[in-house]
C-alpha cells in the first residue's frame, strides 16, 4: 500500500514537469504579455525603451526555453519568483490566498452533499412520482442558469431586498461564505442530485435488492447497508472531481463576491499574462489532481474490495 | 423500477413498460419539435435578427416584439431562435465528440488497464489539471476566433470527465461473475465490452452527456468573453446571456429571454436523457 | 456518524477563527448607511473598480509604475501644479514659478504645507523627492528630463537637459505627488503625503484605510475615516451601491445607471481624454484607398452609438481630444455621419456592387475590412457590432475579431484593417503626448504605419515650443492633419461618472480624472 502511494505520488513529477511546459509554451503562443497587458488596462501608451527596459527586468527579452529553464532552476532551489504584476513573491501571494478557497470549497461540498444526497436519493425511491419530477425541474433550473446569474439573483434577495447577507465578501466569517458556497451549491447539486438519482436507481434494479425484498428483509435496511454503500463509489469520483475543480478556484464566484481566493488569483494572473504566478498555478491545479484522484483510488479500494481483485491482477 | 413496490406483477410491469415507451415518444417528439425550430430558425423568426434599429433600442415584449429588443433594437425573439441554432448545434456537437472520445478512452483503460490506463490516464490528468483558459487563450491565438475553435477548446479539456465516469464504471464491473462467465464462455474482448461492459456505463454517461448540454452552452458563451466563442453579429444563447449581465435589474428581458430559451433546451434534453436511460437500462429488461 | 460532528466541529471552528481576518467593507450589511458608527465617526466607503495591480495601482507610492493614480485619486497626495475644470494648468503645492530660460524652472512653494508624517514641506523635501522619483521611475524619467535641482527655502530651480515646454503637466502626472522621502516608503508601499487623508493600511487589490489629515494645509477635510474598496466587477459594485455597503462608486456600468437616477443618488459626470477611436492600417490594400478611408469616417454614426449603446454615457468624439480641453472638441472637423455621401465616395472611387449581394467590389477585390478590438472595454465591442451594421449599409462587409489577444495581433499588419481601442489621448493634459506615441515614424504604437510629412514638420515644431497658445493651435492643426488623411477616427471620448448617495457632498468627477476624494468629500449637512 505505501508502496503503491509513493509510486503514484512519484508520477508528479514528470505530470508536473510536462505541465509547467507545456502553460509556459502556451502562455507564450497567446501572444501579448505583462508589459503589453499593463499597458491596455491604465489606456497610456510608454515608449518603446520603457517597455523594453520593463521586458528586460522580467526577463521577458530572453528566448524561451531560457525563460523557462531560468524558471525551473529557481524552482529546484524553492524560489517561485515574484509575481510580475504585483512585484511580491509568488509563493507567499499563493499561500495567503488559498486558506480562502479551501474554505469556500468546505463549505460548497458541504452545501451540495447536503442538498444533492437526499434529494437524489428521493428522487430515485419516489421515481417518476410527483416528488422525483419536482426535484428534478428544480435540478433543471440549477443547471441551466449560469454562475453568475445565480449569484446576482441571490445578491439580489438576500443583499438587497432582505439585507441578511451582505454583496461584498468581507472577511472569512460564515455570512461572508454564504452566498458565494450556495452559489456554488445550486449548480453542483443539480448536477449531482441527478447522478445520485441515476446511481441508486441502478442499483436498486440489481438482483440483491430483489433477492433482500423477497427474504424479507426490511427496504431501509438494504437502502442504508448495501444501496447507499454501493452507490458511494460513483458519487465519490464526482464529488472528488469537483473537490478538485473547487480548491482550483471558481474565478466568476470569487470575482463577484470579492472573494479572495485562488480562482481570482490565477484568472487575473492569465488575463495579465503573468507568468510565474500562472505556473504556481497550474503546479497548485496538478498536485490537487494526482492527490484527489490517489484518495478516490484508495477509497475505492475500502469501499469496494471488488476493485481491489482487479487492481491487482492489472 | 421504482423499488417500494413490494411484489411487482407481471400486468403492473406490462403497464410501466408501456409507460415508458409514450414516454419516450414524447420526449423525442419534444426534441424533434426542438430540433425543428434550430434547422428552420432562418425560416421561424419574424425578423432579421441582425437588422439594428437603435430607434427602437431596449423595448419592453410588446406585441410587436414579443420578447422585447436588445440594445441595438434588434428583435430578442429572432435573435433567441437563431441563437438557439447557434447553440444548440454547437452545443451537440461538442458534447458528441467528448462523450464518444471519453467514453471509448474510459472503457478501454479500466477493461485493459496495465500501460494504457497509466498513459491515458495521465493524459487526461494534465488535462484536468490545465487551466481551462490558459488552453483558450493557446488555441484562440493558434486557430484564431470563432465557435468551432471554441468547441475545440472546450472538446480537449472536458473529456477526461468522461473518461473517469466510464472507466469507474467498468472497474465496477470488470470484477463480476457475469463478466468473468463471458470470458470463460470464450467471449472476446471487443464482445465483452460491446455487450456487458459498455451497456454498464450508459446510464450514467448518457445523463451527464445531457446535463452537460446546460453547462457547456454556458462554457461556450464563456469563451466569447476572449473573443474565442461566437463572433458579432452572431446570436447565441450563452453570449446574450453574458452580454446581458447588468441589464438584469434594469432591462431583465434582455437575459431573462435567452435564459428561458437555455432552460426549455436543458429540460428537453435531459428529461430524454432520463427516459432514455429508464428504457434502455439492461438490467430493467432483464427483470421483465 | 461521530467522526462528521467532529468534521463539522472543525469546519465551524476554522470559520470563526478565521472571521477575525475582517476586511473590505462593512462586514455586515447596511452598516455603512448611517455614516456615525459606535465612537461617533464619520466614515465613507468608496468602491472603485481600479485599485488593484492589474492596473498598475498596486498601493499608493507614486515612485512606483501608476500607483500615482490611486495616491492623488485618494487625497493621499498632491502635486506642485493641478489642472483647472478647464484642463489649464494652475499651482497647487507650488505658489508661483518662474520659466527663467528653455532649461530652467524656478518654482516657489506654498507655505504652510507640512507631510503627514509632520515635516514641513520646503525646497529640499521637494528636491528629495523628485531625485528619488527621476532614480526609480523610468517613465517619469523620460518625461522630465531633469538635469539639476536645487532647493532654496522655499523655492526649487529644476534644470531640464533639453527644453521641456510641458514640465508644468508633467510634474502634475500623479508621479509628481510631493512625499516626504524622509518617512520613506514601506514596504506595502505607504508614503506621507500633504493630501486631506492618510494613508493608514492598504492590502493591495483589496482595500486602502484612510484616515483624516488633522493638520491639512487647505481646508477641513469632511470624513474621519474613509475606506476605498477595490471591487472589480460592474454588478457587484452597483449591488454594494444598492445594499449601503458603500456610500460611493467610481466605474459603475452604464446599465446600472437608471437605478441611481432619482434623489437618492448623486451622479456626477464629465468627459475624460480617454478615446474610443479606430487606427486605419496604411498596409492594408483596401484602406490604402482614401475614398474607402473617407467612407469608413463618414459611415460610423458616433451620436447613435454614444446616445443609444452607450445610454449617454460618452460623448461623441470630432478628433482626438474632449470638448473641455482648448485644443479639444470643435476646433477642429471631420467627415460626420453620412451613408448617402459616403455611398458617393465610394461610388466616384469605383467601388460597386456588381454581383448584388449588398457588398461593393472593385477590380475583383471585394470591400470586406476586418476590424480588430478587444472586449476588456466594455465599449469596443459595441462599437464594432455598431459599425458592422451602419458600414453595411454603404456596402462595406466588416468582420469582427474582437479578441484578448489582440496585443500579438495588431503588430501584424497583415491581421487587420482597422483597429479599434481606447486609449487616453492626453493623460498630462498636453497634446503632444498623443502625437508622439501614434501618430509618428516614431511611435510606439503607430499600429497602421501612418506616415505624413506634415505631421512629421508640424511635431518638430511643437517639441521646440513653450508658448501654451501656439502648442494648442499646433495642436489642433496636428489633429486636423490626420483627420483630413482619415488615419483615425474618433468615436467617442468616455464619460467619467462617479455616483455617491445623496447624503454625500463633494464628490465631483474632474476632466483629467486624477481627482476624486479631496477636502470638498463631506457629509451632506
Amino acid at each position: 500500500m505505501k508502496k503503491y502511494i509513493l509510486r503514484r505520488l512519484l508520477q508528479l513529477i514528470p505530470i508536473l514537469l510536462v505541465i509547467t511546459f507545456l502553460s509556459f509554451g502556451m502562455m507564450r503562443l497567446a501572444g501579448s504579455d505583462a508589459v503589453l497587458q499593463k499597458m491596455e488596462n491604465t489606456g497610456m501608451v510608454v515608449s518603446q525603451e520603457v517597455l523594453d527596459s520593463a521586458r528586460a527586468e522580467l526577463g521577458l527579452d530572453k528566448p524561451f526555453l531560457t525563460q523557462y529553464f531560468v524558471w525551473l532552476g529557481n524552482l529546484l532551489r524553492g524560489d517561485m519568483g515574484t509575481s510580475y504584476i504585483s512585484g511580491q513573491e509568488v509563493f507567499g501571494t499563493f499561500l495567503s490566498k488559498l486558506p480562502a478557497t479551501l474554505l469556500l470549497t468546505a463549505v460548497s461540498i458541504l452545501l451540495t452533499i447536503v442538498i444533492s444526497i437526499p434529494l437524489g436519493v428521493l428522487a430515485a425511491v419516489k421515481q417518476n412520482r410527483f416528488t422525483d419530477y419536482l426535484i428534478r425541474t428544480a435540478s433543471f433550473l440549477g443547471n441551466s442558469m449560469p454562475n453568475f446569474f445565480v449569484a446576482l439573483l441571490l445578491m439580489y434577495f438576500f443583499s438587497i431586498r432582505l439585507k441578511v447577507f451582505p454583496v461584498i465578501a468581507s472577511d472569512m466569517s460564515l455570512s461572508s461564505v454564504a452566498l458565494p458556497s450556495f452559489t456554488l451549491a445550486v449548480a453542483m447539486s443539480a448536477k449531482y442530485l441527478r447522478q445520485v438519482r441515476a446511481t441508486v436507481l441502478d442499483e436498486l434494479s440489481k438482483e440483491y435488492v430483489t433477492g433482500a425484498r423477497s427474504r424479507g428483509i426490511k427496504f431501509s435496511v438494504t437502502m442504508t447497508k448495501s444501496v447507499l454503500r454501493a452507490s458511494l463509489v460513483t458519487i465519490l469520483t464526482l464529488l472528488t472531481l469537483s473537490i478538485g475543480n473547487l480548491l482550483g478556484g471558481t474565478a466568476i464566484v470569487e470575482s463577484i463576491f470579492l472573494w479572495d481566493g485562488v480562482g481570482k488569483l490565477a484568472v487575473d494572473a492569465i488575463n495579465m499574462r503573468d507568468y510565474p504566478m500562472i505556473q504556481a498555478y497550474v503546479m497548485w491545479m496538478a498536485i490537487i489532481y494526482v492527490c484527489v484522484n490517489l484518495i478516490t483510488d484508495l477509497s475505492y479500494r475500502v469501499l469496494d474490495p471488488r476493485i481491489r481483485l482487479g487492481g491487482d491482477k492489472a | 423500477m421504482s423499488a417500494n413496490e413490494k411484489k411487482p406483477t407481471v400486468r403492473r410491469q406490462k403497464i410501466r413498460k408501456s409507460h415508458r415507451k409514450a414516454r419516450l415518444l414524447f420526449f423525442l417528439i419534444l426534441t424533434a419539435a426542438l430540433l425543428l425550430v434550430v434547422i428552420f430558425a432562418q425560416q421561424i423568426c419574424p425578423y432579421d435578427p441582425n437588422i439594428q434599429d437603435t430607434g427602437i433600442s431596449l423595448q419592453p415584449p410588446s406585441l410587436e416584439h414579443p420578447a422585447g429588443t436588445d440594445r441595438f433594437g434588434r428583435d430578442m425573439l429572432s435573435r433567441i431562435i437563431v441563437g438557439l441554432q447557434t447553440s444548440i448545434l454547437s452545443t451537440l456537437a461538442l458534447v458528441a465528440v467528448i462523450t464518444v472520445v471519453g467514453t471509448a478512452a474510459g472503457i478501454l483503460c479500466g477493461y485493459y488497464g496495465g500501460i494504457l490506463d497509466s498513459i491515458v490516464m495521465r493524459i487526461s490528468d494534465v488535462c484536468l489539471a490545465f487551466p481551462g483558459l490558459v488552453f483558450a487563450l493557446a488555441i484562440a491565438a493558434l486557430l484564431g476566433g470563432g465557435l468551432s475553435n471554441a468547441v475545440i477548446a472546450l472538446a480537449v479539456i472536458s473529456w477526461p470527465k468522461y473518461a473517469r465516469i466510464a472507466r469507474s464504471q467498468t472497474l465496477a464491473v470488470k470484477g463480476m461473475d457475469y463478466i468473468s462467465a463471458a470470458r470463460l464462455a470464450g467471449g472476446s474482448s471487443w464482445q465483452i465490452i460491446f455487450r456487458h461492459v459498455l451497456p454498464n456505463s450508459v446510464g450514467p454517461i448518457l445523463v451527464t452527456s445531457m446535463l452537460d448540454i446546460g453547462t457547456m452552452l454556458m462554457e461556450l458563451a464563456g469563451l466569447s468573453f476572449l473573443g474565442l466563442g461566437a463572433q458579432p453579429p452572431t446570436a447565441e444563447l450563452g453570449n446574450m446571456m453574458s452580454g446581458g449581465r447588468s441589464m438584469l435589474q434594469t432591462y431583465p428581458w434582455v437575459i431573462l429571454g435567452p435564459g428561458i430559451a437555455i432552460f426549455i433546451a436543458v429540460v428537453i434534453f435531459n428529461l430524454l436523457g432520463d427516459t432514455i436511460r429508464d428504457y434502455l437500462d439492461p438490467k430493467n429488461s432483464q427483470r421483465k | 456518524m461521530s467522526r462528521w460532528k467532529k468534521l463539522s466541529a472543525m469546519l465551524l471552528a476554522v470559520c470563526l477563527g478565521t472571521g477575525a481576518l475582517a476586511g473590505c467593507g462593512s462586514g455586515d450589511s447596511g452598516k455603512a448607511e448611517t455614516q456615525e458608527t459606535e465612537t461617533g465617526k464619520k466614515t465613507f466607503v468608496f468602491g472603485d473598480t481600479t485599485f488593484n495591480p492589474e492596473n498598475e495601482e498596486p498601493n499608493v507610492n507614486p515612485h512606483e509604475t501608476y500607483a500615482g493614480w490611486a495616491c492623488i485619486r485618494y487625497g493621499v497626495g498632491e502635486t506642485l501644479f493641478r489642472y483647472s475644470d478647464t484642463m489649464e494648468i494652475e499651482p497647487w503645492l507650488a505658489k508661483s514659478y518662474e520659466n527663467v530660460d528653455e532649461l530652467t524652472w524656478k518654482i516657489t512653494l506654498q507655505d504652510n504645507v507640512k507631510f503627514s508624517s509632520g515635516r514641513v514641506m520646503d525646497g529640499e523635501a521637494v528636491k528629495e523627492c523628485l531625485e528619488h522619483l527621476i532614480e526609480v521611475h523610468e517613465r517619469a524619467k523620460g518625461d522630465l528630463m531633469i538635469d539639476s535641482i536645487t532647493a532654496e527655502g522655499q523655492t526649487v530651480t529644476i534644470k531640464t537637459t533639453e527644453p521641456k515646454p510641458a514640465l508644468l503637466n508633467y510634474l502634475s502626472d500623479p508621479y509628481g505627488c510631493i512625499i516626504d522621502m524622509e518617512a520613506g516608503i514601506t514596504e506595502d508601499g505607504i508614503v506621507a503625503g500633504t493630501g486631506p487623508y492618510i494613508a493608514e493600511s492598504l492590502v493591495s487589490g483589496k482595500e486602502l484605510n484612510l484616515v483624516k489629515n488633522e493638520d491639512y494645509w487647505d481646508g477641513d477635510p469632511g470624513y474621519d475615516q474613509i475606506t476605498v474598496c477595490t471591487i472589480t466587477d460592474g454588478d457587484t459594485l452597483t449591488m454594494a451601491l444598492q445594499s449601503g455597503e458603500i456610500d460611493g462608486a467610481y466605474g459603475m456600468p452604464y446599465a446600472s445607471y437608471p437605478l441611481f437616477e432619482n434623489e437618492e443618488y448623486t451622479i456626477s459626470s464629465c468627459a475624460t481624454s480617454r478615446a474610443f477611436f479606430a487606427h486605419m492600417n496604411y498596409e492594408s490594400a483596401v484602406i490604402q484607398d482614401p475614398a474607402v478611408r473617407k467612407a469608413i469616417a463618414m459611415g460610423i454614426d458616433k451620436e447613435g452609438f454614444v446616445e443609444t449603446l452607450l445610454d449617454g454615457n460618452g460623448y461623441p468624439a470630432v478628433g482626438a481630444f474632449p470638448e473641455n480641453f482648448a485644443f479639444g472638441g470643435d476646433s477642429v472637423e471631420t467627415e460626420s455621419y453620412d451613408p448617402e455621401g459616403a455611398k458617393k465616395v465610394l461610388e466616384e472611387a469605383g467601388w460597386k456592387d456588381t454581383d448584388g449581394d449588398g457588398i461593393r467590389e472593385k477590380d475583383g477585390q471585394v470591400l470586406n475590412i476586418r476590424w480588430l478590438t478587444y472586449p476588456s472595454r466594455q465599449e469596443l465591442p459595441l462599437l464594432a457590432e455598431s459599425v458592422q451594421a451602419t458600414l453595411k449599409e454603404i456596402g462595406m462587409n466588416v468582420t469582427i475579431n474582437s479578441t484578448a489577444d489582440h496585443n500579438s495581433i495588431r503588430v501584424d499588419p497583415t491581421a487587420w484593417d482597422v483597429y479599434a481601442s481606447a486609449m487616453v489621448t492626453a493623460p498630462t493634459g498636453d497634446p503632444e503626448y498623443f502625437f508622439t506615441t501614434h501618430c509618428l515614424d516614431s511611435s510606439a504604437v503607430n499600429n497602421g504605419h501612418y506616415h505624413s510629412d506634415k505631421l512629421e514638420q508640424l511635431e518638430t515644431e511643437m517639441a521646440k515650443t513653450f508658448d501654451t497658445q501656439r502648442r494648442n493651435e499646433l495642436a489642433v492643426e496636428m489633429q486636423q492633419t490626420i483627420l483630413d488623411d482619415n488615419a483615425f477616427v474618433f468615436c467617442s471620448h468616455l464619460k467619467m461618472s462617479m455616483i455617491s448617495k445623496a447624503d454625500v457632498t463633494g464628490l465631483t468627477a474632474h476632466p483629467c480624472d486624477f481627482y476624486e476624494i479631496t477636502a470638498d468629500l463631506a457629509p451632506a449637512a
